[in-house]
């Protein structure tokens, strides 16, 4: 066990001292044989190999007194040692120091790397001198252990500050693959000031995103350094080709500095405005995607008002508090399976949430039907009022019951997202939306168009007292439509737990899109709605990326506005002269 | 009839003079305090504005729902006048609010504001041209029902938000306040308070007369037709659009008159005034108090104000629920609304009462002759 930190300061400086006297002799030793002009070749070999192995004895002499100290002041001393003398075999250890998370392990020197998703509280270890490893378990899979499992090593806030000028270096050599992509960058920018260190971290970088940025940072160094413009071409295109996520600075600060050939400054302006222009419809395309994905959610909640609209004729103002009930029966999943069923893995919370939130508000939906909007049946309008005053009930209940605010974690498997090029990344969980949305379009166009039931709803749609005398039971039918529109309100809510917050009046924001959508979609139509919903979704993230959110907001109204000049009756009109009213 | 007809007109001649004497009397004699009478005030300009959503709605069939928005234009237009009167007070040269986020000198938009005539003028004016314009483009494309509801419904959602930005120069969250002065008044003397209270009850006696003329004249019927077959109306050759823009209008200037007299006696307007639960509740007044009857409108508005008043002071936790009850079952079983309920209550009165007459009359009779089974 470590002794407990009494000074003794003396008992230390006598031992340093030893020290420096065990040195001055090696070299007073190496003086005399100087003296000897036949074995001078001989002696210079062994100069260097006693330089050598005295350096590495004493790295792992400095580090054993950092790990077991008899005093503090050793660690203080020891520290101040490596910093000065900065060998390279140290540094991952000398970067746990700094960031204070060296731990002991059955007597080895270790730290913690970043938690990956999902884990919950466990790390993995690196073994941290000499170099660094990652420690495996029995099986060859990388060991993960609790922060409690280890014994934590704790230098303190002066100790740590001796590091301080070497932070820069030492940051490379994190276990942290984040925090050494950023040191990298850091290098790159800044030039050639640790060029060496800056290679010899790379020799045994591993991690994909922080190799990315350590070859930039290469580049870039070595670009500083180029002489004649021959070479710094060759880096200048290296550079464009590597597609780092600083190369356009870089280029552009390179060709601002004094001194470089007028021709190859040119060139690096010329392919950073490529790569500029290059990042920009990267830009673009992700805004499509978030458009895209923005989009199927108002699909979502649109769907199930639009078949409900066109059935009933009934303007549900508390459509979205089914998505609302559906985040929520999420939520309770999530607590349930963490807090009762004791399930650690993310995942499955999520995949019972689905068919559970679309189940919980299609009854909600059901149970409305009953009591209230079974008597609403054609009276659009009055029924507008009538479920407003429900949706205020629903909030106002779920703000009881649930606070203000809360959030759903997000399933591991769902975090992170697709790199499809370096500067363009789809979310996991936006594209998870998209493909629900897919197939939840696909079922519903199985289920209207080629199933009986969906016949059945098409022929009350289209005349109810029509259909009754033909044998249909029009309240079943209502009701099997109001549950699947209220249960795929409740899915999107369900959905929406992925990219936001949980709150009592998260529907509200929604209804108001999801009602343009069925209006611009034409009422009842699934095409339309389809159309509609993407439409709109697509186009206020869009213009949403040069003006603010709410002029965009404001520009679409108008541009529905104008559209409703053109096409009153929607997207997909029915065909033929229908007589109003 | 002849009785129900004066009953009615008794209950109305009550009405006036609860608020016109009993009311302010009341104050008077100190009973009464000065904040209730400011209460009462301010539900008056709410129940000037359900009038001109009974017009609009209740009468020609049109659900406009930004009526708030309107509601907050005449508001707007008025806390821009009262907000200068006050700068210029402080001897500043801009409100504090545009000092905070760095503008240097008054938008032109602000400038008409100064004087009161103008902003009176405007108050009423600008409510009226934007109200115009909505419904040009809404009801020449012959959008109506369901599709107006929600078209409006989405412009009072915009314009909401568009409120809420700084960049407007209207005080963005905030809205405007700390108003001091109207034509040289201290607005928070007890006097004026009273002075203004009867200003808007005249103002709602006022608008009262104004929409049973416009509604019992020969306008009035064409817009009744138009709610109850706007087609046939076309066919007769009517220009439904006039009507229905005509109509439009007044109700935004209904509106707008009463936001002018409730931001004085508030002191605050906020975007939150027109949000869409604020004009879905301001349809709400009139759906409960009686759709289609210019009393229940105002019956209405005043009811429900209230009871808000009333149930956010004892239970701030439920009001909600109660509001989305009433919602429900006024429109499950009170289809008529407050006033119609009444009126049932004294039909079933009426009834009883001719019963037993006849039951009287039989038995004076013998009851011998008929039976009726």
């Amino acid at each position: 066990m470590q002794k407990t930190e009494s000074v003794k300061p003396k008992a230390e400086s006598v031992k340093l001292k030893a020290e420096s006297v065990k040195q001055k002799a090696i070299r007073a030793d190496i003086n005399t044989r100087v003296n000897s002009f036949l074995l001078l070749a001989f002696s210079v070999t062994l100069l260097a190999f006693s330089v050598k192995t005295a350096a590495q004895d004493s790295t792992a002499l400095y580090i054993q007194q950092v790990l077991h100290p008899q005093e503090a002041e050793m660690r203080t001393q020891a520290l101040a040692r490596l910093a000065a003398l900065q060998p390279p075999a140290a540094f991952p250890f000398l970067a746990a120091v700094s960031s204070s998370s060296l731990y002991l392990l059955d007597g080895r020197a270790v730290t913690t790397g970043s938690r990956s998703a999902g884990q919950d509280d466990r790390f993995p270890i690196y073994e941290v001198y000499p170099g660094q490893r990652q420690l495996k378990d029995e099986k060859g899979r990388p060991l993960l252990l609790p922060l409690s499992a280890l014994q934590p090593v704790t230098a303190s806030r002066p100790q740590r500050l001796q590091l301080a000028p070497l932070a820069a270096v030492l940051d490379m050599f994190s276990a942290d693959a984040q925090k050494r992509a950023m040191a990298y960058s850091q290098q790159g920018a800044k030039g050639a000031a640790h060029a060496d260190a800056l290679r010899l971290a790379l020799q045994t970088e591993t991690d994909p995103l922080a190799l990315r940025a350590g070859r930039e940072a290469m580049y870039a160094v070595r670009l500083q350094r180029a002489t004649d413009a021959a070479a710094a071409r060759l880096l200048i295109d290296s550079l464009y080709q590597h597609n780092g996520d600083n190369a356009t600075g870089i280029l552009r600060n390179w060709a601002k500095k004094p001194g470089v050939p007028q021709e190859a400054a040119a060139y690096a302006l010329q392919q950073a405005q490529r790569l500029d222009s290059h990042y920009a419809w990267m830009q673009r395309i992700q805004n499509l995607f978030s458009g895209v994905s923005l989009g199927s959610i108002l699909i979502l909640v649109s769907l199930g008002l639009a078949i409900v609209y066109g059935l009933a004729g009934i303007i549900n103002m508390a459509h979205g508090e089914f998505l609302m009930i559906g985040a929520y029966t999420t939520y309770c999943m999530e607590l349930l399976f963490t807090n009762v069923l004791q399930v650690q893995d993310a995942n499955w919370f999520f995949i019972a949430a689905l068919p559970a939130s679309f189940v919980t508000a299609g009854l909600a939906g059901l149970l409305l039907e009953r009591l209230v909007i079974r008597h609403l049946y054609a009276r659009p309008l009055e029924s507008l009022l009538a479920t407003w005053g429900i949706s205020l009930i629903l909030i106002q209940a779920a703000r009881t019951l649930f606070g203000d605010l809360t959030a759903v974690k997000l399933p591991g498997m769902l975090a992170g997202g697709w790199q499809v090029t370096p500067h363009l990344v789809l979310p996991w969980n936006r594209l998870f939306i998209i493909l629900l949305t897919i197939v939840v379009v696909i079922a519903l166009y199985g289920l209207l168009f080629r199933s009986r039931l969906g016949m059945q709803i098409r022929a009350v749609t289209q005349n109810r007292n029509m259909a009754a005398c033909l044998g249909i039971n029009t309240k079943r039918v209502d009701a099997v439509t109001f549950f699947i529109g209220s249960g795929l309100a409740g899915l999107a809510g369900c959905a929406m737990t992925l990219i936001g917050n949980v709150v009592p009046d998260m529907g509200q924001t929604y209804i108001v899109d999801s009602f343009l959508v069925v209006v611009t979609g034409g009422v009842g139509k699934l095409m339309g709605t389809i159309a509609a919903g993407l439409g709109i979704g697509i186009f206020s993230k869009v213009l949403e990326a040069f003006f603010q959110a709410v002029y965009g907001k404001v520009l679409i109204l108008l541009g529905i506005m104008i559209f409703m000049q053109f096409r009153p009756r929607g997207l997909f009109p029915d065909k033929g002269r229908i007589a109003e009213n | 009839m002849l009785k129900a007809k004066s009953s009615s007109k008794l209950a109305t001649l009550l009405f006036v003079l609860f608020f016109a004497v009993a009311l302010p009397a009341g104050h008077w004699l100190g009973i009464v305090s000065v904040n209730t009478i400011s209460l009462w005030g301010r539900y008056f300009c709410f129940a000037i504005a359900a009038l001109g959503i009974d017009l609009v709605w209740g009468y020609t069939g049109i659900m406009s729902m930004c009526q708030a928005f309107f509601f907050c234009l005449g508001g707007y237009c008025m806390g821009m006048h009262l907000l200068l009167k006050a700068t210029a007070l402080q001897g500043q040269e801009l409100p504090a609010f545009m000092v905070w986020n760095n503008i240097t000198e008054l938008p032109f938009f602000w400038q008409p504001f100064n004087g009161f005539v103008p902003a009176l003028l405007l108050s009423l004016l600008v409510p009226a041209v934007v109200a115009f314009v909505i419904g040009y483009f809404v009801f020449k494309s012959r959008i109506k029902g369901v599709y107006m509801a929600i078209i409006t419904q989405a412009l009072a959602l915009a314009m909401y938000l568009l409120f809420l930005r700084n960049e407007t120069k209207l005080g963005g969250t905030n809205g405007l306040t700390n108003f001091k002065t109207l034509l040289g008044l201290d607005l928070y003397a007890p006097g004026v308070k009273v002075g203004l209270y009867f200003v808007a009850f005249g103002m709602l006696c006022l608008a009262y007369v104004a929409c049973r003329k416009i509604v019992g004249s020969k306008f009035g019927k064409i817009l009744q037709a138009i709610r109850d077959s706007e087609p046939r109306v076309g066919y007769t050759a009517y220009r439904v659009l006039h009507y229905k823009l005509a109509v439009f209008v007044a109700a935004a200037v209904l509106a707008g008159v009463a936001g002018m007299l409730y931001v004085p006696q508030t002191g605050i307007i906020t975007p939150g005034r027109m949000d869409v639960k604020a004009s879905v509740e301001m349809l709400m007044w009139v759906a409960l108090g009686g759709r289609g009857r210019l009393k229940g409108a105002i019956i209405g508005a005043l009811l429900v104000n209230c009871l808000y008043s009333f149930c956010t002071s004892l239970f701030p936790e439920g009001w909600l629920f109660i509001l989305g009850l009433l919602y429900v079952l006024t429109v499950l079983y009170f289809d008529k609304g407050f006033l119609g309920l009444l009126e049932l209550l004294f039909k079933a009165k009426r009834l009883k009462i001719a019963e037993s007459i006849k039951q009287k009359a039989k038995s004076h009779q013998g009851g011998y002759k008929y039976s009726r089974q």
